[in-house]
């Protein structure tokens, strides 16, 4: 039963610290970034098994976190005021060629980070962009103009 | 104007109606999850010793040891009797939220015997002469699953029957 409620506990902290630290940290996977994913990794699982060695303890642990990662996803999906608080929704940043800087400063990202975006993504300059969304998932999905 | 992306919902999405708080709620959960390294440095989830300190007639005893612990920790007890007048035999006797959840790893130096005495653990450590110190170490780990919040940890300080001392404090163990 431990194991289960640590689980359900830390999915929950760590569900809530992917939504509020902002989906700029989540789209840039710098070395650094990977390395504190490992880190992260690692701490949690010591606070989730601890000292427990068994194969029944972490068919627990894997149990609880994947049936609370289907229970969010299934929420989402079923109620459309819990997608918007468990994944939130897209953000524009460009239209017809023209930075919305509003929304650019609450996500913490400059016209350098939307230009190396549209960069990586064939584009030359933001002029060339019709529509530029900032996706719940972290990644800028980039329209060019036709 | 040109054609909106499938899905897209200009006041929603670029114009952000409803959502202006949004971010303001974001930055004060953040705040909280901040807070918590914040808090745990003003040792709040331990588990930085205390050290209590009591003086009677025949004997001091100075303990040092944490009060706040967390599931999993290594930590020291440590318990200093000064003897004022000549013990013949000295017995420190610990409550049992000392042993509840918590694995004894060490006692050095060996108690000359250990018996439970009403439930509690009775470390007899023999005669200390006036004047004298004897400092016992003990060695815990808090077990995993061991949850306490003010749990009591008392200490009495003997001579044979005769009470000299009596302590208690209370535990705190976090998951």
């Amino acid at each position: 039963m431990d194991i289960a409620l640590r689980g359900i506990a830390l999915f929950g902290f760590i569900y809530l610290l992917t939504r509020v630290i902002g989906r700029r940290e989540l789209s840039s996977l710098q070395p650094f970034d990977l390395i504190l994913l490992i880190v992260l990794g690692d701490t949690i699982q010591q606070g989730l098994t601890q000292d427990d060695y068994s194969i029944t303890g972490a068919l627990i642990a894997v149990g609880t976190i994947a049936s609370l990662q289907v229970l969010t996803s299934w929420g989402a999906f079923r109620f459309p005021r819990m997608r918007r608080v468990l994944e939130g929704h897209p953000i524009v940043l460009v239209e017809d060629g023209k930075v919305i800087e509003k929304n650019l400063r609450r996500e913490r990202l400059t016209i350098d980070d939307l230009a190396e975006q549209a960069r990586t993504n064939e584009l030359a300059s933001i002029a060339d962009v019709q529509w530029a969304i900032f996706e719940p998932s972290g990644t800028i999905s980039f329209i060019p103009k036709q | 104007m040109p054609e909106i992306p499938d899905a897209i919902v200009l006041k929603r999405d670029r114009d952000l109606e409803g959502r202006q708080y949004d971010v303001w709620i974001r930055r004060g959960l953040m705040s909280l999850v901040a807070a918590v390294p914040v808090i745990a440095l003003f040792n709040v989830f331990g588990q930085r010793p205390e050290t209590h300190m009591l003086v009677g007639p025949a004997a001091s005893l100075n303990i040092y040891a944490p009060d706040r612990l967390r599931g999993g920790l290594l930590f020291e007890g440590r318990f200093h009797i000064t003897a004022r007048q000549d013990i013949k035999d000295a017995y420190l006797v610990l409550g049992p939220g000392w042993a509840e959840g918590m694995s004894i790893n060490t006692i050095e130096p060996s108690p000359v015997s250990e018996a439970s005495n009403s439930g509690r653990l009775s470390l007899e450590l023999g005669h200390i002469g006036a004047g004298k110190s004897f400092i016992l170490f003990m060695q815990f780990q808090v077990n995993p699953t061991n949850i306490a919040l003010g749990r009591k940890q008392t200490v009495w300080l003997n001579d044979g029957t005769d009470r000299l001392l009596t302590f208690s404090r209370d535990v705190t163990i976090f998951p």
